[in-house]
């Protein structure tokens, strides 16, 4: 009996040591500066300058500047296109990639690089594909007879967005691809032969043993990308800067221009924290989708 | 019969032109990168470059270790990198045992803590980070990255390595009990050999993550001594025109690391990473 209760003691303070540095890490550099970063956002806080407590006024006015609708109009564009566009192809590509071919090792490869590269990397070799002077994708395009005047991808107000768009989902394919993949090679292929003698065609047996048996995944793998994609700074900053005129600026591009290139801290902060209800519905889902799975 | 055949063809034509298209596509600005690098300046500003270049130069990658700082951000990067990943696993791995092997209040809450700061974007967090980081008088020096960078690392490992502790059976463990083990004795003599491959896996990502991150390098630091790649490769620039030699040259050596520690991983990749397992 002694004995049981020393074990539980020594599992209660091995435990608790254990797990200190990380209780100490999350509350004191993530709780804390998130809690201090709502407080800010109701101050009138700037550069240099002590706070002072201004209530909603900055909230007030990013939610009637037409400015950052404009941003939050942007995000959601750019967030719901890449995430679309990735999970569609990562899920053919990782069929692809299930099948039996020569060079599929080779391919598989291949459709890693993107992912493996850093972003500011993939960032900085498309902006110079994109180059309207010198870049490779007008030339292409010239080749090919398809534009006769360079399309300027990074500097007109129509196409920066959808420029940075593209990069975005050359980038995150193969995190879709991957996580497919692995959940299509755990499915049993007892399952398919039973749908092959039953009758079942291509589609059918897609839709019915393959989709349900990859679903949990590709659930969770839209949900964590769907945060990641919304909360995208590197890319846009790094090509576009968020220009022209805000034309390709987010969210996260928007908060760091109001805070650090117009000093105004409490205005970005208010940014920042005016998506956090969206974030947090996000987060809830994955961590239900989680506990369902477990 | 025919028909079968003939859609069996059909199959593999489209297999084969997917695969293509695949590659092309994810390989084809790698290439230019590249390519680039290697592109001697006259022709680099050509206003018709051609996809495969008449000459090739090593001047940029010459410049970029003798007349520019990028030495200095690469040794920056791989300073912070290291040390970062080193003590996150450490911490991740004591506190992914606990967590999965010891009773003890507040176990569940932790858990959920860590899920939840795994979630949290750096887009939320850069500002007051970089206030608390200037209130320390840690702005602009490299260590201040190593701290920072926990915040981001920690989560992630935890989040996998719980997963791979909690698939392996108690049962081994409560063998190296009974011949009288402390549980410190069991995580190192059980459990750390048996999870050694995915440990491996986590350090790697643990390591790109660390090599990767732009936001945070770029608030924190402001000098080229302090600065890391990411940041110092934005540098290399007269004004508003990039120097797209040394830009290119110097994408290719940063992309190095992370690119060979993932083909060293990808055989553990598609096997034994849950989905989520990586962050982009």
């Amino acid at each position: 009996m002694g004995h049981e209760a020393s074990i539980f003691r020594t599992e209660r303070k091995l435990g608790l040591a254990f797990t200190l540095p990380i209780f100490i890490l999350i509350f004191l550099l993530m709780g804390f500066p998130f809690a201090y970063t709502i407080y800010l956002s109701l101050t009138n806080k700037t550069v240099g300058m002590p706070a002072t407590f201004v209530g909603l006024a900055n909230y007030i006015s990013i939610f009637t500047d037409p400015t950052y609708w404009r941003i939050v109009g942007n995000t959601v564009i750019y967030t719901v296109i890449c995430i679309v566009v990735k999970l569609v192809l990562g899920m053919l590509f990782a069929l692809l990639l299930n099948e039996k071919f020569h060079g599929r090792a080779i391919t598989r490869v291949a459709m890693l690089l993107p992912w493996a590269i850093p972003g500011m990397v993939a960032a900085n070799t498309w902006k110079w594909m994109y180059n309207d002077q010198y870049g490779i994708i007008n030339e292409i395009l010239r080749d090919l007879h398809l534009i006769s005047t360079p399309i300027p991808w990074l500097g007109s107000m129509n196409l920066a967005l959808f420029s940075v768009i593209i990069v975005n989902i050359w980038r995150g394919v193969p995190f879709f691809l991957f996580s497919i993949l692995g959940a299509l090679q755990s499915i049993d292929d007892q399952l398919y032969d039973a749908g092959k003698i039953d009758g079942a065609n291509v589609f059918q047996r897609f839709f019915n043993i393959t989709l349900p048996s990859i679903m949990p995944v590709v659930a969770i793998s839209t949900l964590l990308s769907t945060i990641w994609t919304f909360n995208d700074f590197d890319n846009i900053w790094l090509i576009t800067g968020g220009g022209p005129l805000n034309a390709s600026s987010v969210i996260a591009t928007y908060t760091y221009e109001q805070a650090f290139m117009y000093n105004d801290m409490a205005r970005g902060m208010a940014v920042a924290v005016s998506v956090v209800p969206v974030l947090l519905i996000l987060m809830v889902l994955v961590m239900k989708h989680r506990s369902t799975n477990e | 019969m025919k028909s079968l055949k003939h859609s069996y063809i059909a199959k593999r034509v489209m297999i084969y032109v997917a695969a293509i298209v695949g590659i092309v596509w994810s390989c084809f600005p790698v290439y230019w990168m590249i390519k680039s690098s290697l592109t001697p300046n006259d022709e680099m500003y050509e206003l018709h470059p051609s996809l495969i270049p008449s000459r090739l130069t090593l001047d940029h990658y010459k410049q970029l270790f003798t007349q520019s700082e990028f030495m200095t951000f690469f040794w920056n990067s791989l300073y912070v990198a290291v040390i970062t990943t080193a003590i996150a696993i450490i911490l991740s791995i004591l506190a992914s045992y606990a967590m999965t092997r010891l009773r003890f209040r507040g176990r569940s809450f932790i858990r959920k803590a860590i899920f939840y700061a795994y979630l949290l974007p750096t887009a939320v967090l850069f500002i007051p980070m970089y206030m608390m980081i200037s209130k320390i008088g840690m702005i602009n020096d490299r260590n201040s990255l190593i701290i920072v960078y926990q915040t981001i690392v920690i989560p992630y490992a935890c989040y996998m390595l719980i997963s791979y502790f909690a698939a392996i059976p108690k049962s081994l463990e409560e063998a190296a009990f009974v011949d009288g083990c402390t549980h410190i004795g069991a995580l190192i003599k059980v459990v750390l050999p048996i999870a050694a491959p995915g440990i491996a896996v986590v350090a790697t990502f643990s390591f790109t993550m660390s090599w990767n991150e732009y936001l945070y390098a770029m608030v924190l630091t402001t000098s080229p001594s302090q600065q890391t790649v990411p940041v110092g490769i934005s540098s290399f620039r007269y004004s508003d025109n990039m120097i797209w030699g040394l830009i290119m040259s110097s994408s290719v050596i940063a992309s190095l690391p992370a690119v060979i520690l993932y083909m060293l991983a990808q055989r553990f990749m598609v096997t034994g990473l849950a989905a989520g397992g990586v962050k982009q």
